[in-house]
C-alpha cells in the first residue's frame, strides 16, 4: 500500500518522533509506514487521517496489482 | 497522592518498547524484571523440583505431583504478565512480538521433537552424551531456556524487517 505520510509530515515540519507521539505509536512504526514496509491497521489509519484532517483514501492508496 | 500517581500513569501513554527486554542498547533490567519475573520463578521451581523429586522418591505422590506441576502455575502467571505487557505495545511491535513468540514456540517444539527420538535411537549415547535427573530433554528448565533463546533470536530477525 502506498501512502503520503512522509510528505504530510514534512509539510507540518514534524519529526517522526513528533508524529509518533501524536499517534501514540513508536517512531519505528511511523518509519515502517512511511517506507511502506508496514500497512497500518484501520484504527491507526483513521487516527492518521483525523490528525491531518483528510480522508483515509487521500493518504493511503491500494497498489494497482 | 495515589490519585496523582494514577493520573500520572494514565497520562503516560507511551507504548511499551519490546527492545527493553532484549539484550542490546535499549535493554532495561527493571522492565525485564517486571515482565519476566514469573519466568525466572518457573525456571527455579523447575530446577528445584527436579532435584527434590530425584532425591526424595519416598515423598507422597500428591506432594510429588504438586512439586512437578508448580512450574506450570508460575509459567501461567508469566504468560499473563507477558500478555499484559504486549497489550501496552503499539500495533507494529505487537505484531513483531507475536511473530517472535510463534517462532520460539515452533522452533522449540521442533528441536525437542528432533532431539528426543535421536536420543531414543542412541545417537547421543554414541558420542558420550548421557541424560540424568538434571540434564534431560524433558526438563522444563531446559525448554524455558531454549525458548527464551529462540524468542530473542526471533525478535532480532523480525525486528530487522521493519528497520
Amino acid at each position: 500500500m502506498k501512502n503520503k505520510l512522509r510528505e504530510l509530515r514534512a509539510a507540518k515540519e514534524w519529526s517522526q518522533s513528533d508524529l509518533a507521539d501524536k499517534l501514540d505509536v513508536s517512531r519505528q512504526t511511523v518509519n515502517a509506514i512511511e517506507t511502506e514496509k508496514y500497512d497500518p491497521s484501520l484504527p491507526l489509519a483513521f487516527k492518521v487521517a483525523r490528525l491531518f484532517k483528510l480522508k483515509i483514501e487521500d493518504i493511503f492508496e491500494l497498489d494497482k496489482d | 497522592m495515589t490519585r496523582m500517581l494514577y493520573s500520572g500513569l494514565v497520562m503516560n501513554n507511551k507504548p511499551n518498547d519490546p527492545e527493553e527486554i532484549i539484550p542490546g542498547k535499549s535493554y532495561s533490567f527493571w522492565t525485564d524484571w517486571k515482565v519476566n519475573y514469573w519466568a525466572g520463578v518457573a525456571w527455579i521451581l523447575s530446577l528445584a523440583g527436579d532435584a527434590l523429586l530425584h532425591h526424595y522418591p519416598e515423598w507422597p505422590v500428591v506432594l510429588r505431583a504438586i512439586i512437578a506441576l508448580s512450574p506450570l502455575l508460575a509459567a501461567l502467571l508469566w504468560v499473563r504478565s507477558f500478555a499484559r505487557w504486549m497489550r501496552g505495545m503499539d500495533e507494529l511491535h505487537r505484531q513483531i512480538q507475536m511473530q517472535a513468540c510463534l517462532f520460539a514456540a515452533t522452533a522449540t517444539l521442533f528441536l525437542f521433537m528432533t532431539l528426543h527420538p535421536l536420543f531414543k535411537a542412541g545417537v547421543f549415547q554414541t558420542v558420550g552424551l548421557h541424560t540424568n535427573w538434571l540434564w534431560d530433554f524433558n526438563a522444563w528448565w531446559l525448554k524455558i531456556l531454549v525458548m527464551t533463546a529462540f524468542y530473542i533470536l526471533g525478535s532480532k530477525i523480525f525486528n530487522r524487517r521493519y528497520k
